[in-house]
């Protein structure tokens, strides 16, 4: 074989140059297409294959002179070797496609996050779940199983309380009262959270 | 509609989270339907487009009696339930033979429907040439001025890119680029011309012509490879029948870009006439009593006489900021720093 080959040419002459969506990897040709040709049985896929082609060898001239990133992904091939990816750095793609579901709307402030943008009260941080029992000397959770806010309920001995005196509940058993009131806790959060989805999705 | 209700289980919970709106979008599925009555023309065809599809493509095999242009709210339904934008409706009969009908979906609610009826065709399997691999971006060319002006072919245009684009993504594989979706509509026709171009029910529109080529490379010589491509299929030509698009509101709503996704424009940075990057930065202004200078013994802070010697040192480096920044450097120590004790 002879190395002084004759190749085909790599340009196109077009009479109005096409346009270009890389970043979908399309192009468009607004050169009309002959409609005789077309409708011609015989003539139509060889004429629509040079049409195709030309265009073809446009968008890949467009789409290989765009920024390439060389990776050694350690992609595990079937033949366990790493293999070298030539990756083309797209642009962003300028056809308008319609979104499938719309905008994801931002979730409504709750009550309290109002409050807090008001007062310009910052959010804590999070300091851990356990707090030190300085009866004990040991970490124990601050709520839930054997948490400190049940600390009570183990004990033999229970004060009552000052504001809980002269009134009719100094007789209840203040272990019983601490619940309560805990329990009154948890349902006032759900209240909340309830009001707080239904003022959402209004 | 379908009942909502509250997950009991991770796994609920995560293909429901799945379903939701999202910022970035996944890429569309579609659900290929067949009709009340089908043709083997018909069902070869739906599978051939499915395979370009796949994976992002599902199949129903029973029959649907369902007419897309008189009630569409089943196909809502199946779109709801199958979370997929894209429904291809295949339908057979006397006055319609060999009827595709897509539509795409936005909030399950039907966006855009088009009528294509297969007049030529050749399938995927008459062709017996290699393909190529599922799930690959294929390129798209379209022939005709028309995909740019005419919005029957825009339409066209947005459906078949939005149908088969597959992932939208920034990087491409090279070895990646392995075929070619090609949709070529000839020109219009004299009758065409005068006729209102907004009419839905457009008769006698070039018929669409949807090819589909593996790309071979050559050697060319130069940098660039010699392209030659090679039909591989499906092959058909399409008449354009009946068209329902989105209403303005609708269309608005869906070509909304989400603001975190738009890029910001970066302020103080340009490009000049040369292609250099120039940016204008600011600082903060530099205290130069913190400045370290020459390190020597008889610099040193306990052997300071008096400790007001920065005063003298304060000038306004505002402007010339960068030349005192060099020049610092070889700075000789400040005159009271110099004597000793």
């Amino acid at each position: 074989m002879s190395t002084e080959k004759e190749y085909k040419p790599v340009t196109v002459d077009k009479l109005i140059p096409n346009t270009f969506d890389l970043g979908n990897l399309a192009t468009f040709d607004p050169n009309p297409l002959d409609n005789s040709k077309l409708n011609n049985d015989n003539e139509r896929e060889e004429y629509l294959t040079s049409v195709t082609r030309d265009n073809v060898q446009l968008l890949i001239n467009q789409i290989l002179s765009l920024p390439v990133k060389t990776t050694t992904d350690s992609q595990v091939t079937s033949t366990g070797q790493n293999s070298t990816m030539t990756l083309i750095q797209l642009p962003e793609p300028t056809t308008l496609l319609p979104r499938e579901k719309s905008v994801p709307k931002a979730k409504a402030p709750t009550k309290w996050e109002q409050f807090a943008a008001r007062k310009g009260i910052k959010a804590k941080a999070k300091d851990g779940k356990l707090i030190y029992d300085e009866a004990s000397g040991e970490w124990v959770p601050k709520w839930g199983y054997k948490g400190k806010n049940k600390e009570l309920d183990s004990q033999w001995l229970v004060e009552v309380e000052d504001k809980v005196k002269n009134t009719d509940k100094e007789l209840i058993d203040p272990r019983t009262l601490k619940r309560a009131e805990r329990k009154k806790l948890v349902k006032k959060n759900e209240l909340q959270h309830k009001r707080n989805l239904k003022n959402q999705s209004t | 509609m379908i009942r909502t209700i509250k997950p009991k289980n991770a796994r609920s919970k995560r293909a429901l989270a799945k379903k939701e709106a999202k910022l970035v979008e996944n890429t569309k599925s579609a659900l290929f339907v067949p009709g009340s009555s089908g043709s083997k023309v018909l069902h070869d065809s739906m599978v051939d487009l499915m395979a370009i599809k796949k994976p992002f493509a599902k199949k129903f095999s029973k029959k649907n009696d369902i007419r897309p242009f008189e009630d569409y709210s089943e196909l809502e339904f199946f779109s709801e339930k199958n979370d997929s934008s894209i429904i291809v409706f295949s339908s057979h009969n006397k006055k319609r033979p060999n009827n595709l009908i897509i539509s795409r979906f936005f909030n399950y609610k039907v966006y855009d429907m088009i009528e294509l009826t297969i007049l030529n065709y050749k399938l995927l399997q008459d062709f017996k040439k290699v393909t190529f691999t599922i799930g690959l971006k294929p390129m798209f060319v379209f022939n005709g001025p028309l995909f740019d002006s005419h919005p029957v072919y825009m339409h066209l245009k947005s459906l078949f890119m939005d149908l088969y684009r597959g992932e939208e993504t920034d990087l491409q594989d090279a070895a990646g680029l392995q075929y070619i979706i090609a949709l070529s509509a000839g020109e219009l026709s004299e009758s065409n011309i005068n006729n209102d171009i907004n009419d839905n029910n457009n008769k006698n529109l070039p018929n669409l012509h949807f090819r589909v080529y593996k790309l071979k490379t050559f050697r060319s010589g130069q940098k660039l490879p010699r392209v030659e491509i090679d039909e591989i299929g499906p092959r058909f030509d399409f008449k354009i029948g009946r068209r329902i698009t989105p209403s303005e509101e609708v269309e608005k709503q869906a070509m909304e870009r989400p603001k975190q996704l738009q890029a910001k424009t970066k302020k103080n940075v340009s490009t000049d006439f040369m292609g250099d990057k120039v940016a204008q930065i600011h600082m903060g202004k530099q205290d130069l009593g913190k400045l370290q200078t020459r390190k020597m013994k008889g610099l040193k802070a306990r052997y300071d006489q008096d400790s007001d010697f920065d005063e003298e040192n304060d000038q306004d480096f505002g402007e010339g900021y960068e030349d005192a920044m060099e020049s610092d450097i070889e700075y000789d120590a400040p005159q009271s720093k110099k004597q000793k004790v």
